[in-house]
């Protein structure tokens, strides 16, 4: 039974990693931006949510669609305003832009916020069903869910929509997109912006299982760095078997090895991974 | 013309800045003011500097025939170990700082109180409680919290007296300094009080999952459940315990129930949660400078706009035993202000501070639980103050 629970709690869990690398997992795929400032994005988000809803009362899942909108916003104007100006500059300088973006934004929440620690707790917060002896909580079922509707239509998105399509055509040949009439500049923007908007869902379903403070952002970033790795770049779906993997792994590895180990756990995993299979489990092999 | 009136005015008051500075002493100290940790570091910056104003205010200090003001320089760590200690370097070599305060944490003092020893020059912290960071024979580094092997004591000695009694216990604990302290402590404890750890678990630190833990808990069912941690892994922790219907008999906690913050991000979740203090806010607890701690209470909640707890309270001792070592010692030779603080033995609004052989305070803790929104002071170590809410109900039945 003990085995079904920690199951049970890995899946969850992996759910809720699925979501918070997936912008990430995005921008870096199409970009080649590796977003320090995601884990902030996802700060961002949670405390939109948890002003939502002290303030004006509004339900957490109901303001997802809002805290989405509202940092996609943020970061089209980041991607189109500044970082569209170093897209040929090397990588290195991308990587201290971005930085330096995540320490500016951490700031911010901390003179804005304070650093109490704040948590979005609706009535339904921690309410939980049974099932055969095995404790599902609510929030992070319905975390999960969200969590793979996110997944499912961004895969639809890249998939069969136009931009979805001028999007990957720009990260797979920028000349023969150009020549299709692609516009770069606004599809590096989108890109970045629904790479933020992800990242602010995440910070809703975050905000809702964990405590927000300031300083959650840093290493939100490291973990979906991991996830995206163990999973692969080339697809969407590649990110829910990362965060899957990583959540069992973690979730297995602290029953049996014990809790200490849980850092251990997940970067010998991707140091395994690197080793077996560089571009991912569901990466495609170069 | 008004460029000469601004050299004069600018050479005027050069000149009172230094005879101030020759009659100033100078505390420094590397707090985490932003960082992770910058919730707990902000208790330590205003006890400070509220110390000081108060100290000012009252005249000063007295040492030998000359009377000094106190000064303080705060530099902020970002709750990063490393800098903490290059900063503490700092203050001792380019800003000439005369002694040190400690910072919050004990993993942090453990590492900035070997610049205080290489130095020589005393740090008193009211930050860090492991044992590790007075057993290593260090001479200036003194300590204002109790020791962190005997954190649980008084819990322990209450859940002897409890009805139906505690018989087993799980423990859970980060892998930091501090908390594996307090975690040695405890097993010795709990075998003596004659009950058994039936779960016995190391966390990594910051870990915000603790499913499987809870899990585990669930399986063997402790009649208590003891963790040490810090607040955000403590938060988590009940709202996972919630979560996934976990209700021992009781749980306590070493950090965070005392907290105001802890209770507004609980809501009504907050209650039945054990913790402890070896600080009250208590009018039978006199000062010196600040009449009792009541007082102190409500004129730091009123320049600061939130309540004390024992982090403030430990802070505004360290300055304190200062003075008083200052006062004793007649010279502000770091060497004999050392001496001088190991002999000090005052009443303050703390409680009596006096330091061990090891440089560390010995307060008894006294056990806490919130009961339906608010802090009662359940166990004094002997006596029970208020009836404990005991045992705990089930989620659902709350």
């Amino acid at each position: 039974m003990l085995v079904l629970q920690v199951l049970t709690n890995g899946i969850l869990l992996g759910g809720l990693y699925a979501v918070v690398a997936l912008g990430l997992a995005l921008v870096w795929g199409v970009l080649d931006i590796i977003n320090l400032a995601h884990g902030a994005f996802i700060m961002l988000g949670g405390y939109l949510t948890y002003y939502l809803f002290t303030g004006l009362g509004l339900d957490p899942f109901a303001s997802l669609p809002l805290v989405m909108l509202a940092m996609f916003v943020l970061g089209y104007l980041i991607q189109w305003g500044l970082l569209n100006f170093l897209v040929r500059a090397p990588m290195f300088n991308m990587l201290l832009v971005t930085f330096g973006i995540d320490v500016v934004l951490t700031y911010l929440a901390q003179i804005m916020f304070s650093a109490d620690l704040r948590t979005i707790r609706p009535a339904y917060a921690g309410s939980n069903f049974t099932v055969g002896g095995v404790t599902v909580p609510w929030t992070n079922l319905l975390a999960f869910v969200v969590a793979l509707l996110l997944t499912g239509l961004l895969a639809l998105f890249l998939q069969r929509q136009r931009w979805g399509r001028a999007i990957r055509a720009t990260a797979q040949n920028l000349g023969a997109a150009r020549l299709h009439g692609v516009p770069p500049r606004f599809a590096y923007a989108l890109t970045f912006g629904i790479g933020a908007a992800l990242a602010g869902g995440a910070g809703t379903l975050y905000g809702m299982v964990a405590q927000l403070t300031p300083y959650v952002g840093v290493p939100l970033t490291a973990k979906s760095f991991a996830i995206a790795i163990i999973g692969g770049l080339d697809n969407p779906l590649g990110v829910i078997v990362g965060g899957l993997v990583l959540g069992l792994a973690e979730a297995f590895g602290s029953l049996w090895l014990g809790p200490t180990y849980r850092d251990a756990v997940s970067l010998g995993l991707l140091v395994l991974v690197l080793i077996v299979r560089p571009t991912g489990i569901l990466g495609r092999a170069s | 013309m008004r460029a000469i009136k601004f050299v004069v005015l600018g050479l005027v008051l050069a000149l009172f800045a230094s005879t101030a500075s020759a009659q100033t002493i100078t505390f420094g100290a590397s707090l985490q003011l932003t960082g992770s940790l910058a919730n707990t570091g902000r208790y330590y910056k205003d006890a400070f500097q509220m110390a000081v104003d108060t100290i000012n205010k009252a005249g000063g200090v007295k040492v030998g025939d000359t009377t000094y003001q106190l000064a303080l320089k705060i530099l902020d760590n970002q709750s990063d170990n490393n800098l903490a200690v290059r900063q503490y370097t700092q203050l001792l070599t380019q800003d000439k700082v005369d002694f040190l305060l400690g910072p919050y944490a004990s993993g942090t003092v453990m590492v900035t109180s070997a610049v205080a020893e290489k130095y020589q020059v005393p740090m008193i912290e009211g930050g860090g409680a492991s044992g590790q960071i007075f057993s290593r024979g260090y001479k200036y580094i003194f300590g204002t919290l109790p020791a962190a092997g005997s954190y649980f004591r008084s819990t322990i000695d209450m859940m002897g007296k409890l009805d139906p009694a505690v018989k087993t216990i799980g423990l859970l604990y980060a892998d930091d300094s501090f908390d594996t302290s307090v975690a040695e402590g405890t097993r010795a404890l709990v075998d003596h009080a004659g009950m058994q750890v039936t779960v016995d678990e190391r966390y990594s630190t910051d870990a915000s999952d603790f499913s499987t833990v809870i899990s585990q808990l669930k399986s063997k069912n402790p009649d208590a459940v003891l963790v040490a941690g810090h607040e955000t892994e403590v938060l988590n922790f009940i709202r996972q315990a919630k979560s996934l219907n976990f209700s021992p008999k009781l749980y306590s906690f070493t950090v965070g129930v005392p907290t105001a913050d802890f209770r507004q991000a609980l809501g009504s979740d907050a209650n039945y949660a054990f913790g402890m203090t070896p600080w009250l806010p208590l009018a039978s607890l006199k000062d010196a400078y600040f009449g009792d701690a009541a007082q102190f209470a409500a004129a730091y909640q009123q320049r600061f706009g939130y309540a004390p707890d024992y982090h403030a309270a430990s802070g505004v001792a360290d300055v304190e035993a200062f003075v008083k070592a200052l006062e004793a010692a007649g010279t502000t030779e770091p060497k004999a202000v050392r001496d001088a603080i190991a002999n000090v033995s005052f009443q303050s609004l703390y409680g009596h501070v006096a330091f061990g052989a090891n440089g560390q305070i010995d307060l008894p803790q006294t056990v806490i639980q919130v009961q339906d929104g608010k802090l009662a002071t359940v166990f004094n170590g002997t006596d029970f103050e208020t009836q404990p809410m005991y045992p705990m109900p089930a989620w659902s039945a709350r």
